[in-house]
């Protein structure tokens, strides 16, 4: 097996730095589980290997140790699944995801979840910036501390966080949730259009037509809920914030932009 | 399916990609399988919770993420069940594949996945011999 960092980088049209990379086969498979160290693997190595585990040889229980904190691991895996990571992850890690159930013991980079569309995402220490960004649909819940601009442009979804949060968190967020235990920055919901914060801390400042919301049984609900499924300490009590509707001018663009293209 | 089929109209719909109505929006007893937490990831609805019943052109209808479509609903949906029938008809439409997201992905695809989505068990899977098409006369810029 080639070093890390020695492959020759060529061109490809998807952007891949190693193209033709092939799938290890280093996972000791064991049923329907498979188990393979990654310390030795680069990202696309690693990532073959999940893919051909989880579309090819039908494991639907793969632990993955030691990722080493590299970047983009774990993206595009759209498939019903349980992945456990023991370790941290890079930047970009577990992104463009639909279905999965995912476990992280470590930290995460910038932008873990980007563009998740559905599954289960569950990070037991700390995350960067961007954490969640546009994401569509699922539940991430990091037990530890986030970043800034945390879930911005947050199209669907549940976002729990167990620590703080940083500036801009749920920057031009469209729809979805964000709980958060902890005390949150500046510019909290800036330029939102929808959805639905929480906040059990304290908030430095709101952003723009960003505004506290009535707290209904449905809010109640849903934080019990939450709490109970991912047994966190759930916080005495939460404030609850929500669009002021001032910039309002959300319409049915999505699906005439998809016209336009089809 | 050509773009002679399209309408002018803003908004698009399921039935106007596929060139038909699909039964299950016309009858509400082919919707009596479809287990919405079967059919989802973790404990809870997990994404079908951002699902609701919406309207377009008039019409009850839910709208397909995966092909940026709305589905119309045509039969009467009894009160207080609005969403969990907008998302049992999505599902059994992603179930069927029959989105048309889903038919592009056998075209387009540039990665290995399943067909149907992370929704069916054991799906055929697309995508995973794709090249990367070339013009002619193109060459590989120098270096690499």
């Amino acid at each position: 097996m080639d070093t890390v960092g020695e492959r020759r980088i060529t061109y490809d049209a998807r952007g891949l730095a190693e193209p033709n990379a092939e799938v290890p086969h280093v996972s000791e498979i064991d049923g329907g589980r498979a188990v393979f160290d990654a310390a030795d693997l680069t990202t696309r190595q690693i990532n073959l290997e999940l893919r051909s585990l989880i579309y090819e040889q039908g494991i639907r229980d793969v632990t993955v140790r030691n990722p080493g904190a590299k970047h983009s691991i774990g993206v595009g895996i759209l498939q019903r699944c349980k992945i456990r990571y023991e370790g941290s992850l890079g930047y970009f890690g577990l992104g463009v995801i639909d279905g999965p159930e995912i476990v992280v013991t470590g930290r995460v980079g910038w932008s873990v979840c980007e563009n998740m569309m559905s599954g289960v995402v569950v990070i037991e220490k700390n995350a960067g910036s961007l954490t969640g960004a546009a994401i569509r649909g699922g539940d991430l819940v990091v037990k530890g501390g986030v970043g800034a601009r945390t879930w911005i442009d947050q199209k669907g979804g549940t976002i729990m966080v167990g620590g703080n949060a940083g500036s801009m968190t749920g920057f031009m967020m469209q729809r979805g949730r964000q709980i958060i235990c902890g005390d949150v920055g500046d510019g909290l919901g800036d330029s939102m259009y929808d959805g639905t914060l929480y906040v059990a801390g304290k908030v430095k400042s709101l952003g723009i037509d960003c505004v506290p919301g009535e707290w209904t049984d449905a809010d109640t609900e849903l934080i019990e809920r939450k709490f109970r499924m991912y047994g966190l300490d759930k916080p005495d009590s939460f404030q609850k914030f929500v669009c002021g509707k001032q910039l309002y001018n959300y319409d049915n663009l999505e699906p005439s932009e998809k016209k336009l293209v089809i | 399916m050509t773009q002679s089929h399209l309408t002018t109209k803003i908004g698009i719909d399921a039935e106007e990609l596929a060139g038909h109505r699909f039964p299950y929006q016309e009858d509400p007893s082919l919707l009596d399988d479809i287990d919405l937490m079967a059919l989802t990831p973790g404990e809870d609805l997990n994404w079908l919770e951002d699902i609701h019943l919406l309207g377009e052109d008039d019409m009850p209808a839910v709208f397909d993420r995966y092909s940026n479509s709305f589905l119309k609903i045509y039969f009467p949906i009894p009160q207080g069940r609005e969403d969990e029938i907008a998302r049992k008809v999505l599902m059994k439409h992603l179930t069927s594949g029959n989105s048309y997201g889903i038919q592009l992905k056998g075209r387009h695809a540039k990665f290995a996945q399943p067909a149907l989505g992370p929704w069916v068990e054991g799906s055929e899977t697309v995508g995973a011999d794709y090249h990367p098409s070339a013009l002619e006369g193109w060459e590989r810029p120098a270096g690499h």
